[in-house]
């Protein structure tokens, strides 16, 4: 199963770090969608087929909270896997979006620990059959 | 003597640049890399409800394109790729530091990175006291990194160890 990945962040350099980590890990990749806030991300949500979400916190527009709570609303995206990547450590708001069904993964991260959570939230294979 | 938040400030810088930059320490400062001119330079501002301050880092002999080349991948970094990408670096470091401040439990606000000309630089110069300096050099180059707590000063710090 190739992953189709939505990958969420204001900063075009941090979504081109996640992409660029994303294919260093080796992981099968399908589509890999880009959104600079939450608004745009529910909207390639809607659009696409989405099988991972990785969301940051802090955005401008709609933030990742909001953007997962409005996720977890509708039914069609309840277990949707979402990853929030952020360098947030305020434990008030990494609880908030672990209640909302989230997994966190801490700035900085290399590909073995992003291929790591993402096995685990998604099941899928960790072989690339590319 | 190094202080507890200058250590913390090292380890994440190293694992920052190791983790995004693939980029790694070198042992040793060379003589070379002391006199560097300035070639770019990203604040990011923090607040909590107790404290406000800055992290200021400059790079110097071919760091900043360097960092924009690995992180990204290409071998020809815009100006503003070369910006974005040390910002995103400061954010990080600074996204990692300040829970170490104020101990664990708070909740603070980073604001984005902005990138700082010599000018800008030279305006802020001598205004306030770092509580963290660390220098550290990779590849040919070389990055300085100051954090700062308004109100707070490094002598405060070493003070209170």
């Amino acid at each position: 199963m190739a992953l189709n990945t939505l990958v969420v962040d204001d900063s075009s350099v941090m979504r081109s770090i996640i992409i660029k980590t994303l294919k260093l890990s080796g992981l099968p990749l399908g589509d890999i969608w880009e959104a600079k806030n939450g608004e745009e991300g529910l909207r390639i949500i809607q659009d696409k087929w989405i099988d991972l979400a990785l969301i940051d916190i802090h955005m401008p527009v709609m933030d990742g909270e909001e953007m997962l709570t409005r996720l977890r609303e509708n039914d069609q995206y309840e277990n949707l896997p979402v990853i929030v990547v952020s360098s947030e450590s305020a434990p008030g708001k990494i609880e908030k979006m672990l209640k909302l069904g989230a997994t966190f993964i801490h700035k900085p991260f290399t590909p073995e620990i992003l291929k790591e959570v993402i096995v685990a939230v998604t099941g899928v294979n960790n072989e690339n059959t590319d | 003597m190094k202080t507890q938040i200058e250590k913390v400030l090292i380890e994440s810088t190293v694992r920052t640049f190791e983790d995004l930059c693939f980029m790694y320490q070198e042992p040793e400062l060379k003589d070379a890399q002391k006199n560097l001119p300035l070639e770019a330079a990203s604040e990011v501002k923090y607040r909590s409800d107790d404290f406000t301050g800055k992290l200021l880092i400059e790079t110097r002999g071919g760091l900043s394109p360097a960092i924009a080349t690995n992180i990204l991948s290409n071998d020809d970094p815009s100006a503003q790729q070369k910006k974005d990408a040390l910002g995103e670096i400061a954010n990080i470091i600074c996204g990692n530091i300040v829970p170490s401040l104020g101990g664990g439990g708070r909740e603070y606000k980073i604001e984005p990175p902005r990138s700082l000309s010599k000018d800008d630089l030279l305006k802020e110069e001598g205004q306030e006291e770092p509580v963290a300096e660390i220098t550290l050099n990779f590849n040919d180059g070389r990055v300085d990194i100051k954090l700062f707590v308004d109100g707070y000063s490094a002598a405060k710090e070493k003070k209170s160890d």
